[in-house]
C-alpha cells in the first residue's frame, strides 16, 4: 500500500497491494494475533480509501452475522432425549 | 501426545470430562447442525450421534484442550460421512460457484463491492440469515465457525482438516459470495448502493 497521502492530503483512491492489505485487515478483524495491529489499522485506514472501505464493510458484516443471526437452541425435550441415550451408553459401558 | 501414549480415563474421569467439558456445548452444536441441515430432527440426530461418538472415543480427547473444537470436528465429519450419504436430497451446492471459487488457495483480492456499511447495519437478522443459508455448505461452514462461533483460524483448520491458508482463502471467498447476496438483496429492498448513488449524481 502506498505509504503517503496524495498531494491534497486525501486518502489514496487505489491500493498498491490489495491482496496483502485486505488479507491483513481480515486477519485483524477475525481476532488473529498480529503484532502492532492497532497501528497498522490506523495507518491503513488514514491513508488508503479501498482499505478504509474494506475494513469497515467486513467489520459490519461480521458484527451483523454475530449479533443478528438467530442462534438456534435445542428444546428441553430434545436435550432430555439425548441425555437419556447417553445415560444408556454409560450404563452399557460399565 | 499420541493416542497410544495417552492414558485411559477411569469411569469417574470420563463422566467428569463428559459432563463438565462436553455437555455445555449442546446448544452451539445444535445451532451448527441446524445451519448445516436446515432440519430440526436431522440436527438433533447429528448432535446425538456426535455425543455418542464423543463418549465412545473419549480416550482420544486430551483433557484441557479445546473440547468445543473437538466436538465440532466430530459433528462435521458425521455430517459429511453419514448425513450427506443417507440424505435423500443431494446437498444444496451451487457447483458453478464452487468450481469458480473453490479449487485454489490463491485468492483474487479485489476492490470493495458497492455494498454500503449502512445497508448492512440496517438489514434484519432474517435477511442476513437467508443470505448466509443460500451459500454452498462449505462456504457457509467457514462463516458459521468464524463469525457465529468465534473459532480461530487454527481451530477451524483442525475442525475442517484443511491448512490455515485454505481456511483464510475459503473464508475470503465465502465472504465475497455473501457480500454479493447481500448487495442483491439491498438493491431488491431499495437500500442504496454506491453504484446507484453514482448513477444519480
Amino acid at each position: 500500500m502506498d505509504k503517503e497521502l496524495d498531494k491534497s492530503g486525501q486518502r489514496k483512491l487505489e491500493c498498491a497491494d490489495v491482496s496483502r492489505c485486505f488479507q491483513l485487515l481480515e486477519r485483524i478483524i477475525d481476532g488473529n494475533n498480529i503484532p502492532d495491529s492497532k497501528e497498522i489499522i490506523q495507518e491503513k485506514l488514514a491513508k488508503c480509501q479501498p482499505c478504509f472501505e474494506h475494513f469497515h464493510l467486513e467489520k459490519a458484516i461480521k458484527e451483523a452475522i454475530h449479533t443478528k443471526c438467530t442462534k438456534f437452541c435445542m428444546s428441553e425435550d430434545m436435550k432430555s432425549d439425548i441425555r437419556k441415550k447417553i445415560q444408556e451408553i454409560k450404563l452399557d459401558a460399565r | 501426545m499420541s493416542e497410544s501414549q495417552r492414558k485411559k480415563y477411569s469411569q469417574e474421569e470420563k463422566d467428569s470430562i463428559f459432563d463438565g467439558e462436553f455437555m455445555p456445548h449442546m446448544d452451539s452444536m445444535y445451532n451448527f447442525a441446524f445451519r448445516l441441515t436446515f432440519d430440526e430432527d436431522d440436527a438433533k440426530d447429528l448432535v446425538q450421534d456426535t455425543y455418542l461418538k464423543a463418549y465412545r472415543f473419549i480416550n482420544s480427547f486430551e483433557q484441557g484442550t479445546n473440547a468445543k473444537a473437538w466436538l465440532f470436528r466430530i459433528l462435521k465429519n458425521s455430517f459429511i460421512n453419514e448425513y450427506r450419504k443417507k440424505s435423500k436430497q443431494p446437498a444444496k451446492v451451487d457447483y458453478q460457484e464452487v468450481e469458480t471459487f473453490y479449487n485454489s488457495d490463491d485468492v483474487d483480492y479485489q476492490g470493495t463491492t458497492d455494498l454500503r456499511v449502512d445497508s448492512v447495519k440496517d438489514m434484519l437478522g432474517d435477511e442476513i440469515s437467508n443470505a448466509l443459508n443460500s451459500l454452498a455448505v462449505d462456504f457457509r461452514t467457514v462463516i458459521i465457525l468464524c463469525d457465529l462461533e468465534g473459532f480461530t483460524y487454527e481451530e477451524m483448520a483442525k475442525i475442517l482438516d484443511i491448512p490455515i491458508g485454505t481456511v483464510r482463502s475459503r473464508l475470503h471467498r465465502a465472504r465475497n459470495l455473501l457480500k454479493e447476496k447481500l448487495r442483491s438483496y439491498a438493491q431488491y429492498m431499495g437500500y442504496k448502493t454506491d453504484s446507484e448513488e453514482e448513477e444519480e449524481n
